[in-house]
């Protein structure tokens, strides 16, 4: 069992506020979202709870409680960037993080040892590191991730709870300190249970038969295990270029042999994890200061640096920056290219480029709800069908046929009318014995059916209808539709 | 025989006939060949009658098939098809000229058909009557011939399958099998 560190930002909204403002540290703060006086407080640090300011209250009251309260408005980038901030630090401290939500960190620090140091040296890098960023982590270290998480939130700066002895700390922690299910806790407080001790002594198989997974997780959480996988924090690679200039440039022509430079630096990395790249946002550093900003879309993902070098040229020609350019910086935003030819045995897909333009006219001649790759829709209605984005994959399906493997039968195809066309029909009994549509009436001179079918009776979309299969005077072979809710007869196609 | 040897690399084929006689179950037919060994098919759909459900029960790869639906224009109809023969990559364009089938000047029906050949790609236009003339590769006649029905009573249940016979009308520049006149019956279960 490897050991894992928590760390844990108390007030986590409140800590990334003082984050960007450190005069803020020690003083009452409260994040207050809405504006006043309906704004009501979602976070106050350790300074504002002292003064019984909490979650939930209104500004008012919060300056009523406090009159030195200081309050910030929720920002979600602030938080993010905390959060993110947060989980940089840990990767400096263990390649293996997981993000365990807003101001949580839980970190793998097995085999550490040998390079580090024990787990309280390994906790305290975790605290110095953290720190760096601005914020004040309280860090647990266990065998588990949900004991080192309860050691951190319950202990004082650093906790360390040695190997084996998780089930003796979580015995005293109040069963609350774990987000149950509502439903979950409601029914562990019926029972009398308080502590994660007073869960763990249950037996396990008659919780698994009274409560199913859920009862028996909650009993693994009581005993310091954790079941569910680690899920590994991978960082959003950073896609930035940059030239600092030792000279001032002034023409267009000296600027892009800087460019096409950057542009080779930044398309080689993305050309190793096969990225290509569906925005470019240039910025320049201008003589004067000040710097220049141009966001170049691109129709579709590349990483030719011509095309790119050609682009940022025409844009940079239409809107030339107002003074010299003294340094260059190149960021794009990435995009999963996709392979073409898919494989030696596949026909050759259209090219990106081309079929970009194709679908641009496309979508302009009729319209984008007209264009697409058709897909059977999750209903046994008939003719129902979704429309999704055209991509142009040759690419083998997942257990792809092949010709000549596993033919199916050719089939009758049915030209659907759009909408079905409402007819009058003439039975004898229950077959249709003459149809009468568009002012014209024609007699039947076969049918088959009827076929019955009904479907999401429990929604709106409810239908129930019978379909019979006609052949007319008029030599078509035609589906006739009895609509059992509104009584009415439909063409609802021809079979050609 | 097997459908795709109806269609041209290169060429426009023609498939005309008159309601429910097979030229639309021929049509999907192609582009389950074309489809199912991996290579990408569009339909231009004129009036708005192609059926996808039974298109997949057909055995087409739908997600190889890029659906334009031109709303009963059919001169829309024929400035979708126009730019896609100009993309390369497509094996096949199949144009469903729907049931008012428009004329097609002479310009038009060349500039089709330089096009194709230029991309390689197999245009192939299914309509009541025959379009683009000797701009045409190769031309097919469908036309219904038999009904199976079946029945567990005296009254017909279920209509089993439909017969179709498909008539060489022209053929040039193709494979010297298919010959002008050459009938051929093709099946479809219902």
């Amino acid at each position: 069992m490897s050991p894992f560190a928590c760390a844990w930002i108390p007030f986590f909204a409140a800590a990334a506020a003082e984050r960007g403002e450190p005069a803020l540290v020690d003083r009452p703060l409260a994040v207050v979202r809405g504006a006043a006086p309906v704004g009501r407080v979602v976070e106050a640090n350790a300074a504002a709870r002292e003064h019984r300011v909490g979650p939930g209250m209104t500004e008012a009251e919060a300056r009523a409680r406090c009159p030195v309260l200081a309050t910030r408005p929720w920002s979600d980038e602030r938080v993010a960037s905390a959060r993110h901030a947060l989980l940089e630090a840990a990767l400096t401290v263990s390649p293996r993080v997981e993000d365990g939500g807003p101001g949580l960190a839980h970190v793998d620090i097995a085999g550490l040892e040998r390079l580090v140091g024990n787990a309280r040296v390994v906790a305290e890098r975790l605290v110095r590191q953290v720190g760096a960023v601005g914020l004040r982590p309280r860090v647990g270290v266990a065998a588990s991730r949900t004991a080192a998480r309860l050691a951190a939130q319950t202990g004082p700066r650093i906790t360390i709870i040695p190997m084996g002895d998780e089930r003796a700390f979580l015995a005293a922690v109040p069963l609350g300190s774990l987000d149950f299910p509502a439903d979950l806790a409601a029914t562990f407080a019926r029972w009398g249970l308080r502590t994660l001790g007073e869960l763990a002594t249950l037996p396990r198989r008659s919780l698994g038969d009274r409560l199913g997974a859920a009862g028996l997780r909650a009993h693994d959480l009581a005993l310091g295990l954790d079941r569910d996988p680690f899920h590994v924090h991978v960082p959003e690679p950073y896609w930035e270029e940059a030239q600092g200039l030792e000279w001032e440039i002034a023409t267009l022509e000296a600027l892009a042999v800087v460019l096409e430079r950057v542009l080779e630096r930044l398309c080689a990395r993305l050309d190793v994890v096969h990225v290509a790249v569906d925005a470019l946002d240039l910025e320049l550093l201008l003589a004067s200061g000040g710097t220049y900003q141009r966001l170049i879309a691109l129709a579709y993902p590349t990483r030719d640096v011509r095309l790119m070098l050609t682009l940022i040229r025409l844009d940079l020609e239409a809107h030339p920056p107002d003074a010299a350019v003294v340094g260059v910086t190149v960021r794009v935003r990435p995009a999963v290219a996709q392979p073409s030819p898919a494989g030696l045995w596949q026909p050759p897909a259209p090219a990106h480029r081309d079929l970009a333009a194709l679908l641009t006219r496309l979508t302009a001649l009729v319209g984008a709800a007209n264009l697409g790759t058709p897909s059977p829709a999750d209903s046994h209605r008939p003719d129902a069908f979704t429309l999704r984005p055209f991509a142009a994959s040759t690419a083998a399906d997942p257990g792809a046929r092949h010709a000549g493997d596993d033919e199916p039968e050719p089939r009758m195809m049915l030209r659907r009318a759009e909408p079905p066309m409402a007819v009058d029909v003439e039975t004898d009994g229950a077959r249709p014995r003459s149809v009468r549509g568009g002012g014209v009436t024609v007699r039947v001179l076969a049918c088959a059916g009827p076929w019955r079918t009904s479907g999401e009776w429990w929604d709106t979309r409810a239908w129930a209808r019978d379909e019979w299969d006609v052949l007319l005077t008029d030599t078509r072979l035609c589906r006739l539709v009895h609509d059992h809710l509104t009584k009415r007869w439909h063409l609802t196609g021809v079979y050609d | 025989m097997r459908q795709a040897a109806f269609l041209v690399a290169g060429g426009i084929t023609e498939i005309v006939g008159g309601p429910s006689s097979g030229r639309t179950s021929l049509l999907v037919a192609c582009l389950r060949d074309v489809t199912r060994c991996g290579a990408i098919a569009a339909l231009v759909d004129t009036d708005h009658v192609f059926d996808p459900a039974g298109a997949a029960r057909a055995g087409v790869e739908l997600s190889r098939v890029l659906w334009v639906r031109c709303g009963r224009r059919p001169d829309r109809a024929l400035r979708a098809a126009d730019l896609l023969v100009r993309c390369p990559g497509f094996a096949l364009i199949a144009l469903d000229t729907g049931d008012l089938t428009p004329r097609l000047s002479l310009t038009m029906t060349y500039r089709l058909k330089l096009a194709v050949r230029r991309t390689g790609t197999a245009l192939v236009v299914a309509a009541r009557h025959r379009v683009a003339g000797s701009a045409a590769a190769l031309a097919i006649e469908t036309s219904r011939r038999a009904l199976q029905w079946t029945s567990s009573s005296p009254a017909p249940s279920r209509l089993e399958r439909v017969g179709t016979a498909v008539r060489i009308l022209r053929a040039s520049g193709v494979a010297p099998d298919v010959r002008p006149g050459t009938v051929y019956l093709a099946w479809w279960s219902a």
